[in-house]
């Protein structure tokens, strides 16, 4: 089990160490948009759309890599608080009940959605835009799809470490 | 039983929050529940669930919130460069030896640093790390040092270009439309982000002044509260010069980010885009930017980002079941037969705001809470600006309130353990009665806020 827990995490971390890359990229690509458009007075709407198809990839690809890092804000008054054992129950029935079913639930409604957009190769409605609103749209499949696969290296862990103390209580 | 339903929804979310599982996910799989139920009791439309991928892609191509990751990576490159730090240390230099001259320091240095970062944890727990050690070791009065800090943290919701106040700006102006369509008018008025900008500048700036002006009413009335700097190095011209080269590029920076935006030159996510290459340029030349440091940055803005958008992803789902439930008409039933009218409508909302924020930050109570009560409020002609400014204030208020306001935690976990959580409380207490003054204040005089925009945009 470890294992698995081990090679989905590695799988979550390099793909958001390569997404916040896409931080960087956006911040030069809206720099290109502004220069364009005030320096050399030649709005580029390919470049412009670009930015937002960065924008987009950096949180739906990334959520999942926030998530195990544990960059999603949360209640934590009570958590702060509490032994591990009752914070491992908290993060299995979140898991379980919550993130998973959510997840199931974006892939099943999506999917027809996102289907379409690839069965037209749907490009932008502006002539000089870029033709990939297929591709754009996909992200919206892929954040249930990433946030699964650390869903299940998270829920992993909560009985990996359950077990670990099992075992250090056997002392 | 079933027209409850959306209140129930509601109390559920808040409830099962404490368990702090994220928030996100609570949102979302919460409401997911909730829909199942109805679609089980033949309660609930599933029509509302397959509006969720156009919601979905309604998100990610946003083309406001754009600015968000740029301005974030705008102020972490500030933060994590140092560039904070060494602008409190020449102020301190500058302001030091006058009586509270290093709480007026700290003040500003907060002013820029919410203005740059917009996010109140990051302002809170760098104020926390970089001044408080130094107000203590100079004498300051620990309940004194520490309700500044707090105070001037959570101004980032309100100074702009606050990431905060663009969110408000999209959601406000999305709910502006709607009540205005719901009214029959169909070339409606916008609000826009440089709108709510605009609007907050004189609230934002008679808070400072309000800070400046309590920090200075304590240096002449309890001067051993806010001393002057001791045993400081002469302020000789080398030293000026110095800091005028660590004072002058950020603030100009911060300023020409601002003043782009706020004259029309340049739509908020441009101005970001420049502002973020600018703050790495500055980093670049203070010899602080290096391949970790530039990791870590652009961790920093792939986290903040995702966060804020999963909440959003979160909250259109809520915000879709929370419809289907009735949940629109419940709200609006509600306000218009308030008692007191509009001024009921938005005394409730304002007080509801307020106790949400002790365990709901600025943007889930931005995508969650506004979105079901700013369409009926301006149904009922409420000004937009106005509305997104006393939402600002009102939020900050409750950040700062004990025992649970999200300053106050922050700064907890980055003060020394032998300063007690009751000194801080104590401090706060005067700087709460400073946001009340003026959340009235804009209450009554709605021209605080609206004056100022009507003039530049007419």
């Amino acid at each position: 089990m470890p294992r698995v827990i081990q090679l989905l995490d590695q799988i979550t971390r390099v793909t958001g160490q390569t997404v916040r890359w896409l931080s960087l990229l956006m911040v030069l690509a809206s720099c290109g948009v502004v220069a364009l458009r005030y320096l050399f007075d030649t709005p580029s709407i390919a470049l412009q759309e670009s930015v937002t198809y960065l924008h987009a990839s950096l949180f739906m690809l990334g959520a999942a890599y926030t998530w195990q890092q544990g960059g999603h804000v949360s209640v934590d008054v009570f958590y702060r608080g509490w032994s591990d054992q009752r914070r491992q129950w908290v993060n299995r029935f979140g898991i379980l009940i919550l993130v998973i079913p959510t997840c199931v639930f974006l892939l099943w409604v999506s999917w027809e959605y996102v289907a379409n957009a690839w069965a037209i190769h749907e490009r932008s409605q502006e002539a000089s835009g870029l033709p990939y609103i297929y591709l754009l749209k996909s992200l919206i499949l892929a954040l249930p799809i990433t946030i699964l696969l650390q869903a299940v290296a998270e829920l992993l862990r909560t009985f990996n470490h359950a077990s670990a103390l099992k075992e250090s209580d056997r002392g | 039983m079933a027209e409850f339903m959306p209140l129930i929804l509601f109390a559920v979310i808040c409830i099962a929050l404490m368990f702090g599982f994220p928030v996100a996910f609570t949102l979302a799989g919460t409401s997911l529940l909730f829909a199942g139920i109805g679609l089980l009791t033949g309660t609930f439309d599933p029509a509302f669930l397959h509006a969720m991928p156009n919601r979905l892609f309604g998100i990610i191509s946003n083309q406001i919130l754009v600015a968000v990751p740029l301005f974030v990576f705008m102020g972490v490159m500030l933060e994590k460069s140092r560039i904070a730090e060494k602008l409190l240390q020449n102020l301190g230099l500058l302001f030091g030896p006058m009586r509270g001259g290093l709480g007026f320091s700290v003040i500003i240095v907060g002013m820029l640093l919410a203005a740059s970062t917009g996010i109140v944890g990051a302002t809170v727990v760098t104020m926390g790390l970089i001044s408080l050690p130094t107000m203590l070791r100079n004498g300051y009065s620990p309940s004194l040092a520490s309700g500044t800090i707090c105070a001037t943290g959570t101004l980032g919701q309100i100074i702009p270009p606050s990431t905060a106040l663009i969110i408000l700006g999209d959601v406000l102006s999305s709910a502006y439309q709607q009540a205005q369509l719901k009214m029959g008018i169909f070339t409606p008025d916008t609000v826009s982000v440089a709108d709510l900008f605009v609007g907050a500048l004189v609230p934002g700036l008679m808070l400072v002044l309000a800070y400046l002006l309590y920090t200075g009413g304590i240096a002449l009335f309890k001067p051993e509260a806010a001393p002057a700097v001791r045993d400081r190095e002469p302020l000789t011209p080398a030293i000026l010069i110095d800091l005028l080269k660590g004072l002058l590029p950020p603030l100009l920076l911060i300023v020409a980010v601002l003043g782009s935006i706020l004259s029309g030159q340049a739509t908020p996510t441009e101005a970001a885009g420049i502002g973020a290459l600018g703050a790495t340029i500055l980093a670049i030349i203070y010899g602080q930017l290096n391949l970790q440091r530039l990791r870590e940055v652009m961790d920093s803005s792939l986290q903040v980002t995702s966060m804020v958008f999963l909440i959003f992803i979160g909250a259109a789902l809520f915000s879709l079941v929370f419809r289907g439930f009735g949940g629109e008409e419940l709200v609006h039933e509600a306000f218009t037969n308030m008692p007191g009218g509009v001024f009921g409508a938005m005394l409730i909302v304002m007080l509801v705001i307020f106790l949400l924020g002790f365990i709901l930050d600025f943007i889930e109570i931005t995508f969650v809470v506004v979105p079901i009560v700013a369409p009926v409020l301006l149904a009922m002609g409420v000004d937009p600006v106005w509305l997104g400014i006393m939402i600002a204030i009102n939020l900050q208020t409750s950040f700062l309130t004990p025992p649970f306001g999200f300053a106050l935690f922050y700064l907890r976990g980055v003060a020394p353990p032998d300063l007690p959580t009751r000194v801080i409380y104590k401090g706060v207490i005067p700087f709460i009665v400073i946001q009340v003054i003026i959340l009235v204040l804009l209450a009554f005089f709605p021209e605080l806020a609206t004056w100022l925009p009507d003039q530049i945009y007419g």
